[in-house]
């Protein structure tokens, strides 16, 4: 089997090329992504490749890109819209709630919206506070749309090949941080990483990590570094959350911490949360914690701060060590 | 059909959409019905355009277009029982009454944000053009949304993709209290010369003229791929809905049966070109009455849907989420 080391913007690039290849109904639309391949590059060349009818360069309106998407996905296109960075969507947010969302709801089933909206998200590009959002938590609270966010090249491939067959909105969020910092061997051939279903990253006994996203690679440099006997599970797909995962290793070390870059409050980190304390309180031996960005908008010059850090989750960590 | 046939048709569509329109608002009073946006005024420029289009035309419609879905074949059952919200809506009961569903005549399922499914109609319309195919695609909405970034945004899109969008605004003076002079400062049709296509205003209210216009602007649109934008005036002659109560915030008023009523117009109209005669007329506001008591009755004993039947459509597949949330509360 051959494969070649990706980064993930070579990955989420290379998915979309061969799948465009065989399927023209792929429609790829947003802000400077043909000519100029999109501003993280992410699908560069791919206008150049298949014209500027299935790449297209839209007009600067993030609300016009998504509903168009939608109702090209609802004449039976499948259409790949690109928000350039995440802090922008919420002019569209109408467009994702009301009508992206509820389609195939509202219409008993008549109508349905296989769109794949990929958007970068998250800090530590020194982006200030409209270029570095996690708004995860906005999209998973909205029935009807799906939230899957990779943390390497090998599963952004996968998710991504996923969502593209999926008949239901996606909100394909793309940690931009880790776009060129981690390389993975990807095979050529095709598959999938099935939606809903959690990665068990790392294997341990006496704590379980639940993390997604850029933080993936802070918290397993955490664990390997500090010789923590942990389980840290990437979740991947952040709506639904695989709950079967999360609730087989609580059950296993008692002892909990979620990791995420968004604000802390109603945050991911609440949702899991609660799901332990419903369902698995009996087997807890501690707090649940969360190590996560603070209620402030996200800072330009204090980002450091923001994020956190290995510092911040062996303060988590010591803390459940003291309780045995 | 030839002319009389396809005008008297038309006219009979106006008519029955008006009864419809008067049994539900008395069904509401009567606390049999919801909910309910009545249409009443706005008939000649819906059934005005609808006559104009072809089957595989697709239309992206508002809440208030129960005359345009009638006119299209959309069968009574189809409307009362969204209405009703039972088990036979398309929509298995899940939206208020007035937001129709209806795929089999391209009609898309009806949001309530407004103007949210005019970017939509934009992306139809570029699924057309790229699949080269010869429809257009209508899409509806009052003159409220005129005000919207999604109008913007759609009509801005529209034209620099060359799109074959018909922008119907039908303009009913009304944006619920707001009167159309406070929602914007130019005439409506105007607003389309900025986006670099086609603009007209039509007395909306006239089922000859909005006919005429439709058909030629129709068939530009089919023939150049480009859209347009037209203004329809009308007139809200009911209240905004049924929860609504317009006599604290206007004054003025068409009322029904008066010369400014597009169903009077429509029947001087027909009777000067010898297409109708007053007992013809008799005839089908008869018909359309019996028809329509005799459908309500029908439909209103339809059961109410299935409680599982809420779990059902969020996703292709249900989450563990729902699957496990449905097990809770039935």
């Amino acid at each position: 089997m051959s494969s070649k080391q990706l980064n993930m913007v070579q990955a989420i690039n290379s998915t979309l090329d061969s799948f465009m290849a065989r399927d023209d109904s792929i429609i790829l639309l947003g802000e400077d992504i043909g000519k100029d391949g999109g501003v993280f590059r992410v699908t560069d060349g791919l206008q150049a490749k298949y014209g500027t009818e299935r790449v297209i360069d839209t007009p600067l309106v993030e609300l016009g890109i998504v509903g168009m998407a939608i109702g090209m996905a609802v004449s039976g296109l499948r259409p790949v819209p690109e928000i350039q960075f995440q802090d922008f969507i919420f002019t569209a947010f109408d467009q994702l709630v009301n009508q992206a969302a509820k389609m195939r709801y509202r219409s008993g089933g008549s109508y349905n919206v296989p769109m794949v909206l990929r958007t970068p998200y998250g800090g530590g590009i020194k982006g200030g506070l409209y270029h570095s959002q996690s708004g995860e938590a906005y999209f998973a609270h909205t029935a009807g749309l799906t939230v899957i966010s990779p943390s390497n090249p090998y599963d952004a491939k996968g998710l991504l090949s996923a969502s593209l067959k999926y008949n239901d909105p996606v909100i394909f969020l793309e940690p931009k941080r880790l776009y060129r910092s981690i390389k993975n061997d990807v095979p050529d051939e095709d598959y999938e990483v099935p939606i809903g279903k959690a990665s068990l990253v790392h294997e341990g006994d006496d704590l379980t990590f639940v993390t997604y996203g850029s933080m993936v690679p802070l918290v397993l440099n955490t664990v390997s570094k500090n010789n923590l006997n942990a389980d840290v599970i990437d979740l991947r797909t952040i709506m639904p959350y695989d709950g079967e995962t999360i609730l087989n290793s609580v059950k296993k070390t008692g002892k909990v911490i979620i990791v995420h870059e968004a604000p802390r409050t109603l945050g991911m980190g609440s949702e899991i949360s609660a799901f332990i304390a419903e369902r698995a309180i009996d087997y807890l031996m501690g707090p649940i914690l969360r190590v996560t960005g603070p209620d402030t908008p996200f800072p330009y010059r204090l980002e450091d701060y923001y994020m956190p850090n290995e510092t911040r989750i062996l303060k988590a960590v010591r803390k459940l060590q003291e309780y045995r | 059909m030839d002319e009389k046939e396809m005008f008297v048709n038309a006219y009979r569509t106006m008519v029955l959409a008006r009864t419809l329109d008067k049994k539900i608002v008395t069904a509401q009073r009567q606390g049999r019905v919801g909910f309910y946006t009545p249409t009443m005024g706005q008939e000649a420029l819906q059934v005005g355009m609808s006559m104009a289009l072809e089957k595989d035309d697709l239309i992206y419609e508002y809440y208030r277009d129960v005359p345009f879905m009638l006119h299209r074949g959309v069968p009574l059952e189809t409307l009362i029982d969204q209405i009703m919200g039972n088990s036979m809506d398309n929509e298995k009961g899940r939206q208020m009454p007035s937001h129709y569903s209806a795929k089999e005549y391209n009609f898309m399922s009806v949001q309530s944000p407004v103007a949210t499914n005019l970017p939509l109609a934009v992306g139809a319309g570029y699924a057309i053009k790229y699949r080269k195919k010869k429809n257009i695609v209508v899409t509806t909405f009052g003159d409220g949304s005129t005000s919207t970034p999604d109008f913007h945004a759609a009509m801005n899109m529209a034209a620099v993709f060359d799109l074959p969008v018909v922008f119907l605004c039908e303009n009913n003076k009304w944006a619920i209290s707001l009167p159309v002079e406070k929602q914007t400062k130019v005439e409506i049709w105007k607003k389309a010369e900025a986006y670099g296509m086609r603009g007209l205003k039509v007395d909306g209210n006239d089922l000859f003229a909005m006919y005429e216009v439709a058909k030629a602007e129709v068939e530009k649109t089919r023939n150049t791929g480009e859209p347009v934008l037209i203004e329809a005036v009308s007139y809200r002659m009911g209240p905004h809905s049924t929860s609504d109560d317009p006599s604290k915030y206007r004054t003025d008023t068409i009322p029904e049966g008066s010369e400014g009523d597009p169903i009077v117009i429509a029947e001087k109209k027909l009777k000067e070109k010898g297409y109708i005669d007053d007992a013809q007329i008799e005839n089908i506001k008869n018909e359309a009455k019996e028809l329509v008591d005799r459908k309500f009755e029908e439909r209103e004993k339809v059961p109410p849907p299935k409680p599982e039947s809420m779990f059902q459509d969020v996703y292709e597949n249900p989450t563990w989420i729902i699957e496990e949330e449905k097990g809770d509360i039935l």
